[in-house]
């Protein structure tokens, strides 16, 4: 019994961590991009603000049920992918779901709530949308690629499709995998810009082109609820990063409250750092055009994706 | 009488009752279709298990009929869809002409399915092959009567080749092996590369082109999108399945009865063919603007996904084959029959003319939804599980790095044509003139709500396809075939909890379900498509706002060098240089007596002249 109120509570404390932080990650790159054009900027707490506001607000118009689904996938999506993810490495309280999923699992499940989202968008009738979700679309199919590839180096090259195992893996061999498959960590670095839509890939929102594509018609508590799960899964992506490549967080000896303490500022400090990269990337490019960006990953990335394969083998014995 | 004989006499006497009541009375033409394949059904299930058999002799010949558990997993998709798509006919097809041409057409395809994979011998399978294959071609030139010659064709040739190269197989079997049953030949391993390789080929063709296997899948997307919908639900969902059936059987005992590393490159090529299939049916699907074209193409790429899998010979890759070819016939049957009711009540399913019916036909929207979930392979739903023994098998048993990336994008870039399957039909503006359609006849919806509640159901608990996946395994060589009923494990140990998964999706579903949309439900009120936020400005009434065309231009740029290898073109080149080469023979018959005079007086030189070579 009490196993299972642990577990429910680990759950909880894990979606308020993944919100909180998710959140502030959000206001600390508007300030980050506000002082790098010199401005002031708003608040780093800021996007607390505006989600106050906008759950405040009362939504009088609706443009359908899929309209009224689509918070409902994004919150699916958030929190199911958040269960299966290890926060923590070993820890009772972050322990959630992580063995019972493996990384196939979470590559498809990450796209349900933009699928879903991309149906309400749909259903509104705006072009805007329509012409966002194709532009998403076609993104996807581009950064999936050397995401991909730079995984199955991973898998085969530890044997386990299991991101719990891998991070078990690392910590027994105290090495990160950023050392070992060098490569495939350069590929899902350059994946994940893709995957954070900043710029230079920000085409499917798109500002003064799109008026923000897929959102455009969502308001009030739908578009808050978007906002958050939008944070939820920043948060989620840099948790995923870290725990692939730069060897988890909390792999301490210390027991109890300060060993998870010091693990959760481990695992800030690193997400921090990763979540600069696609940020800085961002402040200074413009936006490419939606074949551009596809075409810019099925280049350089993947042929770093197919270099960890290669890498992959030749540690493996494989090959060489 | 033998029961066996009996449910096919019934079938075949059927076709021909549908044929005759249809003359009488338009109205029943359908129901009676529906009744004897119902009953057919029924009788089958109930009275033959897995391990009958029946031998009787023909003409000198043994014939051998009977049922393995792997033709038993085959019974299960025939006669299971063929009743659901005669019941969504009865409907869909009312009014339409030449309904007894139809029905009779249908139940004799139904029979040559069956006859198909109860053939234990190659001579009733070549039989029942003909029959399927005929009985077919008449549905797929149904709308196209007066058009035979234009539309058919590609069908026709294929096939014909297909069956041409079986039956030549056929042939060498029965001179190599001196036998004419399946079983005796697996156990003499005529279908081994290493002796007689053409047999294997020949036979992979035959049914290889049956599956729409590239390169000779071009027949597929016009024969799929041609046919009447409620016909293309068995012909897409089962009959391609009888390639699956026989490249299967072929393959596996080949690769079950040789060193695996002999067979590296037999395994590579045909692993390769499916996958290029998979590419290419997806990235032309995507760029169809008829939803029936799209969903044809999607067809064609779905069946790769089921060759990649037979290819890897291991025991996830066919397991994920099996599990594959059950589940594409339950989501792309619901598919077909969700673009027949579309077809049916709104009157085209070009996404060009038709958008934002899901207010008109909700029902139908659910299930398209569902079964395009399904299609996509996003969990929780049965299509996942497909997805992840391909991908798991490709890893971690044959090893298989690039290919397994080439199948992942291919099922990527089919989100994109499920995507634009929903929004072209279902979603985005509605138009002045989709305002009169309605919900689809319960008939109609029923069949698809039932697909739509398997592919659920498998998603959470894929045991159930499993089981018999399993016993179907074990009848062509595997030998303990593991499975558990709602959890994947890979020879790695790792693990996915399926119902756990669906049981989390539905919690947070049901919790936000309530707290979120109930409440927006309840204090909103819908306003139409055109009351909406362009930057500020109300568009006019007139205004127009659909956007459908060219909905993945941007990626056909990206791709453009994909799609300049076109097939077709190929096929067409070909035969144009068979025409002038076989034009340059027909040469020789001038017209001209005095020339065939000529030709007599040569021959008569040559004997004489090479009488002693000849003659001695």
């Amino acid at each position: 019994m009490e196993g299972i109120f642990i577990k429910i509570l680990g759950a909880f404390l894990t979606a308020i961590l993944a919100f909180v932080v998710g959140m502030l990650y959000g206001g600390l790159r508007r300030k980050v991009i506000a002082r790098a054009q010199n401005r002031v900027g708003p608040p780093i707490h800021q996007n607390f603000l505006d989600l106050m506001k906008l759950q405040a607000k009362r939504t009088n118009i609706a443009h359908g049920f899929m309209g009224h689904m689509a918070p409902v996938w994004i919150i699916i999506a958030a929190m199911t992918v958040l269960m299966f993810i290890p926060i923590l490495h070993g820890n009772l309280w972050f322990e959630n779901l992580t063995m019972k999923g493996d990384l196939i699992f979470l590559l498809y499940m990450m796209v349900f709530g933009s699928l879903g989202m991309a149906l309400g968008a749909g259903q509104s009738g705006n072009p805007n949308s329509a012409m966002g979700v194709s532009r998403g679309l076609a993104q996807l199919v581009g950064f999936e690629i050397p995401f991909f590839l730079a995984l199955i180096a991973l898998m085969i090259q530890f044997n386990t499709t299991s991101i719990a195992v891998l991070m078990d893996h690392q910590e027994a061999t105290g090495r990160w995998i950023i050392v070992d498959n060098p490569f495939a960590f350069i590929a899902a670095l350059l994946a994940s810009l893709g995957m954070f839509r900043y710029a230079p890939f920000d085409i499917v929102g798109a500002p003064a082109e799109l008026a923000s594509g897929p959102r455009s018609e969502f308001g009030g508590k739908y578009l808050g609820t978007m906002m958050t799960g939008g944070a939820v899964f920043a948060f989620i992506k840099l948790v995923m990063y870290v725990d692939l490549f730069l060897g988890g967080a909390g792999n301490n000896n210390l027991e109890g409250l300060a060993g998870t303490a010091l693990g959760l500022v481990e695992l800030l400090v690193k997400t921090f750092l990763l979540y600069m990269i696609p940020v800085f990337i961002g402040l200074v490019t413009p936006r490419f055009r939606t074949e551009q960006a596809i075409q810019f990953f099925w280049k350089w990335p993947t042929f770093f994706g197919i270099l960890a394969i290669v890498w992959a083998l030749y540690k493996n014995g494989t090959i060489g | 009488m033998e029961i066996i004989a009996i449910i096919l006499l019934i079938l075949l006497v059927g076709s021909f009752l549908t044929y005759f009541v249809d003359s009488f009375n338009k109205k029943w033409t359908g129901t009676t279709a529906f009744l004897i394949v119902l009953i057919t059904a029924g009788i089958f299930f109930t009275k033959i298990k897995s391990g009958y058999q029946f031998n009787f002799q023909l003409a000198g010949l043994d014939l051998q009929w009977g049922l393995t558990d792997y033709s038993y997993y085959f019974v299960y998709i025939i006669l299971g869809l063929s009743v659901l798509a005669l019941l969504y006919s009865i409907k869909y097809m009312e009014g339409k002409a030449r309904l007894g041409y139809f029905y009779g057409s249908f139940i004799l395809t139904v029979l040559g399915m069956l006859g198909v994979v109860i053939s234990q011998d190659f001579v009733s399978l070549f039989f029942f092959w003909e029959i399927m294959t005929w009985a077919s071609f008449l549905l797929v030139i149904y709308n196209a009567y007066y058009k035979i010659k234009t539309k058919g064709i590609k069908y026709m040739i294929f096939s014909a080749v297909g069956a041409y190269a079986m039956f030549t197989a056929i042939v060498f079997i029965h001179v190599h092996y001196d036998t004419l049953l399946i079983s005796e030949a697996i156990a003499k391993g005529a279908f081994n590369f290493e002796q007689y390789i053409y047999i294997p080929i020949f036979l992979l063709l035959g049914f290889g082109i049956k599956a729409a296997v590239m390169p000779f899948h071009v027949w597929a997307p016009p024969a799929y999108a041609k046919s009447p919908m409620s016909f293309t639900t068995i012909f897409s969902g089962a009959m391609s399945k009888m390639g699956v059936f026989g490249i299967g059987l072929v393959f596996t005992s080949f690769y079950l009865s040789s060193n695996p590393e002999n067979f590296f490159w037999v395994r590579t090529i045909l692993g390769w063919m499916g996958g290029i299939t998979a590419v290419m049916g997806t990235i032309y699907a995507l760029i169809q603007t008829d939803a029936k074209k799209l969903l044809a193409y999607s067809s064609v790429a779905q069946l790769g996904y089921i060759i990649v899998g037979l290819s890897t010979g291991t025991q996830l890759g066919v397991m994920a084959a099996l599990y594959l070819a059950v589940i594409h016939a339950v989501f792309k049957g619901a598919l077909f029959m969700v673009a027949g009711a579309v077809e049916k009540q709104a009157g085209t399913t070009d996404m060009t003319q038709i958008s934002g019916l899901i207010r008109k036909m909700p029902y139908t929207f659910v299930v398209a939804l569902v079964s395009i979930i399904a299609l996509a392979g996003v969990p929780p739903l049965g299509g996942f599980v497909g997805k992840w023994l391909l991908y798991e098998a490709l890893i971690t048993e044959s090893n298989n790095y690039i290919l397994v990336v080439v199948v992942f994008f291919s099922s990527t870039a089919a989100f994109m044509y499920s995507y634009r399957f929903l929004f072209g039909l279902f979603l985005g503006q509605e138009e002045k003139e989709t305002e009169h359609v309605k919900e689809a006849p319960a008939t109609m919806i029923i069949p698809m709500i039932i697909l739509a509640i398997i592919a659920t159901v498998a998603g959470a608990y894929p045991g159930l396809i499993f089981e018999p996946a399993a016993k179907a395994m074990q009848a062509i060589g595997f030998q303990d075939v593991t499975w558990q009923m709602s959890s994947l494990t890979n020879v790695w140990g790792d693990t996915t909890d399926l119902f756990l998964i669906a049981m989390l999706i539905f919690a947070v579903f049901i919790i936000s379900f309530v707290f979120l949309t109930l409440k927006g439900l309840k204090k909103t009120r819908y306003v139409g498509t055109k009351d909406i936020s362009t930057s500020g400005e109300l568009p006019k009434e007139w205004e127009n706002l659909t956007f459908q065309l060219d909905f993945f231009k941007p990626f056909e740029r990206a791709a453009a060098p994909l799609y300049k290898m076109d097939m077709n073109k190929i096929w067409k080149d070909l035969g144009k240089n068979l025409e002038a080469f076989f034009g340059f023979f027909r040469k020789i018959y001038t017209g001209n007596g005095q020339t065939y005079a000529l030709y007599i007086v040569i021959f008569l030189v040559v004997l004489l002249l090479f009488r002693d070579v000849l003659f001695s």
